[in-house]
């Protein structure tokens, strides 16, 4: 209410003058004003022939935001004319008293069966700009929540039986809400599929993101416990191998180990498809590459490309079988590498 | 490409063997532009790339628990950067770093200016939201005992189904950085978020693991 207040005011700057000096009362009078107005306006378009006088309270009614779409007329101005016209309600409802006994009405106008039912109408929620303005009426439809292109409404149905005063369907939208959320969770946690109910999934998934956590830890132990290694001969090491690789010509006759070990390192943690596209593209410069990490994936399978990119390898193989033989050979080479590593 | 990667390496005599390695790799990441979450990954190696020669740079001599520490930290910073500070457990570990003055060498340097420009007002908000949470809950609580004074209706099946609930759901605000400030709706949407760049971490740690092995 309180953002549709001003924007309210903007649109009658022409009827309501002067609003700084004017009293509350004027005020809610020029509104008053106003909304009949604009009930005119709004039935005359939709040649809806239901007279409303601006004191029957039950009346009021709440166009559609998905039927606002259909009207061409009021495209300059639908936006706003429609909080100016939820914040009337409220001060409408809160200036009656005697009306506060009766349930707010509010309708569709899709329905057309306005104000001769009282039992079983639709209901309908808004939420958004005017906070609360709340509404009811049990329908025998399953409860549904639709989000419509205007962000500032949520529409609600409410099923026979179940409370339809504005803080339990407020509630009901935010467990709708979050019970989708939680169905995002079931699919991305292993093995949580199975499980029904909240408590079972949030273990689930308090196990996951613990596993997650601690196998964090222990693999920055193990890094850690690895390092130190390293820095002994890094030296050695990089200049060994900097000079391999300068010598080293890219073609598939070079398989000495160093070789190996520098295009596995080329493949950890990188999108191997890249390679498969770059070597599909640009000719056989790099098959070696691509075979140490096929070689690679069956090693450790555990990564999420995985899937993909084996089955591309497979529909390499069978485009042509060279690298096939090459992953043989580097396979073979591999093993020779893990003796090595053994001994 | 050959010829890219040999002048990284002479580029690189002088760090470590571990550096070159992470160069390596950053360079074939540089080159793979395919989906979000090896976007996020080549992200998260850059920075963390960063970080840990941030880290190895200050102190030549560490033992093997801080290293152990550094690592970690640095991964974990490296991770919420990469992720650009859009959820908000990113922020809260950024927030949380910042506190210590040796991890805020670290997050200046990897943020650059968006640390500065969010590091102080951030840590002002996550702090006044979790005291307001905390008054919150007292007031809650008096009025929850009142109750429970007035008739036991906690035998009822649904009353226990949801304080297993909220259990389970303390203790994931536990586990999600920041998630104490949270309300429920919006842990769970953080649960989401976190558990995948967890897997991402998870997955570019165990490659360098492997491949560190093969090394030796």
């Amino acid at each position: 209410m309180n953002r549709a207040y001003p924007e309210m005011l903007d649109l009658h700057n022409a009827t309501v003058t002067g609003r700084a000096d004017e009293s509350v009362f004027e005020r809610q009078q020029a509104r008053m004003k106003w909304q009949q107005q604009q009930h005119q306006i709004l039935f005359n378009e939709n040649d809806h022939q239901v007279p409303i006088p601006s004191s029957c309270l039950i009346g009021n009614i709440k166009p559609d935001p998905g039927l606002l779409n259909g009207w061409p007329d009021f495209s300059d101005g639908c936006d706003d004319l429609f909080q100016p016209l939820m914040a009337d309600q409220r001060i409408l409802q809160r200036n009656s008293s005697s009306v506060s006994l009766s349930p707010k009405k509010r309708k569709n106008l899709e329905n057309q069966k306005v104000l001769s039912e009282v039992n079983g109408i639709k209901g309908k929620k808004i939420k958004g700009s005017s906070n609360e303005s709340s509404t009811e009426t049990s329908t025998k439809e399953k409860s549904k929540v639709t989000e419509t292109q205007k962000p500032d409404y949520i529409h609600v149905r409410a099923r026979r039986g179940q409370a339809t005063d504005s803080h339990s369907l407020a509630e009901r939208v935010r467990r709708e809400k979050i019970s989708e959320r939680m169905k995002y969770l079931q699919d991305l946690v292993p093995g949580c599929n199975k499980i029904t109910g909240k408590a079972g999934m949030l273990d689930e998934i308090i196990n996951y993101v613990q596993s997650l956590q601690k196998q964090v830890e222990f693999l920055s132990m193990k890094l850690a416990t690895v390092h130190p290694r390293l820095d002994l001969d890094i030296d050695n090491l990089i200049m060994k191998e900097m000079f391999e690789v300068s010598a080293v010509s890219y073609s598939s006759e070079m398989v000495n180990s160093s070789y190996f070990q520098l295009n596995s390192l080329l493949e950890m943690g990188i999108n191997p498809i890249d390679m498969l596209l770059r070597r599909s593209m640009g000719g056989t410069q790099v098959p070696e590459t691509f075979c140490v990490s096929s070689c690679f994936n069956q090693i450790q399978p555990s990564v999420t490309w995985d899937g993909d990119l084996q089955n591309l390898y497979r529909m390499e193989l069978h485009q042509d079988t060279i690298p096939y033989n090459h992953s043989q050979k580097f396979t073979g080479s591999y093993e020779g590498c893990n003796l090595k590593m053994e001994m | 490409m050959k010829s890219i990667i040999i002048v990284k390496l002479d580029d690189v005599i002088d760090c470590s063997t571990v550096d070159v390695l992470f160069l390596i790799i950053d360079l074939n990441l540089q080159e793979s532009k395919m989906h979000d979450s090896s976007q996020l990954k080549k992200e998260f190696i850059k920075k963390w790339v960063q970080g840990l020669q941030i880290c190895c740079s200050s102190k030549r001599q560490m033992s093997i628990l801080e290293r152990k520490r550094n690592i970690k930290l640095s991964a974990d910073i490296a991770l919420a950067s990469a992720k650009n500070a859009t959820t908000s457990w990113s922020k809260a570990l950024i927030s949380e770093a910042k506190k210590d003055r040796e991890k805020n060498i670290l997050v200046d340097n990897l943020l650059g200016h968006e640390s500065k420009f969010m590091g102080a007002h951030q840590k002002v908000t996550s702090h006044n939201r979790i005291r307001s949470k905390k008054i919150l809950r007292r007031s809650c609580g008096i009025g929850k005992r009142i109750k429970k004074m007035g008739y036991r209706r906690s035998d009822s099946p649904t009353c226990i189904a949801k304080r297993l609930v909220k259990k389970r759901t303390q203790v994931l605000k536990r586990l999600v950085p920041g998630g104490e400030s949270m309300d429920e709706f919006s842990i769970i949407t953080e649960a989401l978020d976190y558990i995948l760049s967890l897997r991402v971490q998870v997955d570019v740690m165990k490659n360098i693991v492997n491949a560190t092995n093969l090394l030796n």
